[in-house]
């Protein structure tokens, strides 16, 4: 890839930080082409806090040790998906048109699951104190079901925000590398469609996150590795469509 | 680039979009009284100051401004049912007020620099500071009008009703204050500025509910049931209709 722009002042981490979340496509370009381990330990850091203080926020619901566990898996997990995938989204990207190197590739997505941590980590004090408000373990049963649906609708909600804009920011730094629109879809499409079938399958083995309130708290289901996440999703559609 | 330098360099301090501000707007914002005055007259002052070296000090007197205003307020909010609950309203909405802005910040500060903003922490922190003190002297200036209606009457749904119209009012103003130092800052587009307004407006309700009861007669400082903002007033209408129409509701 070739290096268009002059190089930026050297940043402390902390000054890295509000420059990935403008999104200048210059400066994430120039992210993904230097060199060096500072870039790989500051994804690091800032995935296992911002995912991990929104981990723990959403566990909080269920009780405080469910609040440790997710802290420690939601991050486990982000970075699973991202080693998991890393030789196959080197592959992809030439191969849709776009000269990144493994390296490139695999800090450009790290960059999106970074800035994605970011987006959770800022809001987690919100989640944790809708957490606060919502009936929890020991409440009547019917405020109690109401209560985990909003927990489910607003975790959802959340990881679908982070994950919006953190891919938009990943679409304009593709888009800016390749000078072409097409091509940085592709590739965008891709990486979106590999980390999707992982992740999602990592999270199906990794529940409970909060977990349903009749259920202990765990850090794996008996049955983590019986099924997948597209099984169960066919079976509730079924369910629901056939009498 | 060279990625692992130890001591980076000093980054030049963000530029705000506007190059060239309004001269009175450079004059210095000093002590209670005139951070006051900049906040109602010349909010411009207030932003550009917010920017300067010295903006954490302004930081802190606005942060002041409104916990004593909040308190202010509080106390004649807890005039409608007196006893304890005229120190521990004051106590409930100044410290609510402060939690919100605390746990709202993070989120205001991500979503500037989503959109383009060049703001630091300290900016967005000012700002949310201005936000809450300009809102708070709003609510001590309808202070008189809470006041009468709450010696002249016994609904608390009524009472309920009229501070949150004029926390509402007073919210539009404060919310007026962010968006213009967000546009100085650079924020391209609207939606992050919308979408943060409507998480601090409910948060902030959910705040009231939470800390109840804060109008209502003293019990325990803090609620044992958890209860969303909504459900916590339809249940608050559902017993005043009651108590007005028992032969309905027997």
């Amino acid at each position: 890839m070739k290096l268009e722009t002059p190089p930026f002042p050297a940043l402390s981490c902390w000054r890295c930080l509000p420059e990935l979340l403008r999104g200048k496509p210059a400066f994430l370009r120039e992210w993904i082409e230097g060199s060096g381990g500072f870039r790989w330990r500051m994804c690091l850091a800032v995935i296992v806090a911002g995912a991990g203080l929104f981990g723990a926020a959403v566990g909080w619901w269920r009780s405080e040790a469910q609040a440790v566990i997710t802290a420690i898996k939601l991050p486990c997990i982000l970075l699973l998906t991202a080693l998991g995938n890393a030789v196959l989204n080197g592959l992809l990207a030439p191969l849709l048109g776009l000269n990144l190197n493994f390296r490139q590739s695999a800090l450009a997505v790290l960059l999106s699951f970074t800035l994605a941590a970011m987006i959770l980590g800022s809001l987690a004090p919100l989640v944790a104190f809708l957490a606060w408000n919502l009936p929890t373990v020991g409440s009547a049963p019917g405020s109690l079901r109401v209560a985990h649906g909003v927990v489910l609708l607003m975790t959802v909600l959340t990881v679908a925000f982070a994950g919006g804009v953190s891919n938009l920011r990943l679409f304009q730094l593709l888009q800016s590398a390749s000078a072409n629109r097409a091509v940085a879809r592709r590739i965008l499409l891709a990486w979106l469609s590999t980390n999707l079938l992982l992740g999602t399958q990592l999270t199906w083995i990794a529940r409970p996150f909060f977990g349903d309130p009749r259920l202990p708290v765990q850090w794996l289901r008996t049955d983590a590795f019986a099924g997948n996440f597209f099984e169960a999703t066919a079976t509730a559609a079924r369910r629901v469509f056939t009498p | 680039m060279n990625p692992s330098v130890a001591t980076p360099p000093p980054l030049p301090r963000p530029q705000l979009s506007s190059p060239e501000p309004d001269p009175a707007d450079l004059e210095p914002v000093r002590g209670i009284g005139g951070t006051i005055e900049a906040l109602l007259r010349r909010p411009g002052g207030v932003l550009h100051q917010l920017h300067q070296s010295d903006g954490s000090r302004l930081v802190a007197v606005m942060i002041l401004v409104a916990t004593l205003a909040a308190a202010a307020y509080g106390f004649i909010v807890g005039t409608f049912s007196g006893g304890s609950q005229l120190w521990a309203a004051p106590l409930k909405i100044s410290a609510g007020l402060m939690f919100c802005g605390v746990i709202c910040l993070p989120s205001l500060y991500v979503f500037a620099c989503l959109s383009g903003s060049t703001a630091r922490f300290v900016d967005v922190a000012g700002m949310v500071a201005g936000l809450m003190a300009l809102m708070t002297m709003l609510l001590v200036s309808f202070a008189p009008v809470a006041w009468v209606f709450s010696q002249s009457t016994e609904s608390l749904v009524s009472m309920g009703t009229l501070h949150l119209a004029f926390w509402l009012i007073a919210t539009y103003f404060g919310a007026r204050f962010l968006y213009r130092g967000m546009a100085r800052l650079g924020a391209r587009g609207e939606g992050a500025f919308y979408f943060w307004i409507c998480l601090f407006i409910v948060v902030a309700l959910q705040m009231t509910t939470a800390l109840r009861p804060i109008i209502g007669p003293a019990g325990p400082l803090l609620p044992a049931v958890k209860r969303s903002f909504l459900q916590h007033w339809s249940e608050q209408l559902r017993s005043e209709s009651a108590k007005d129409n028992p032969a309905a509701n027997p």
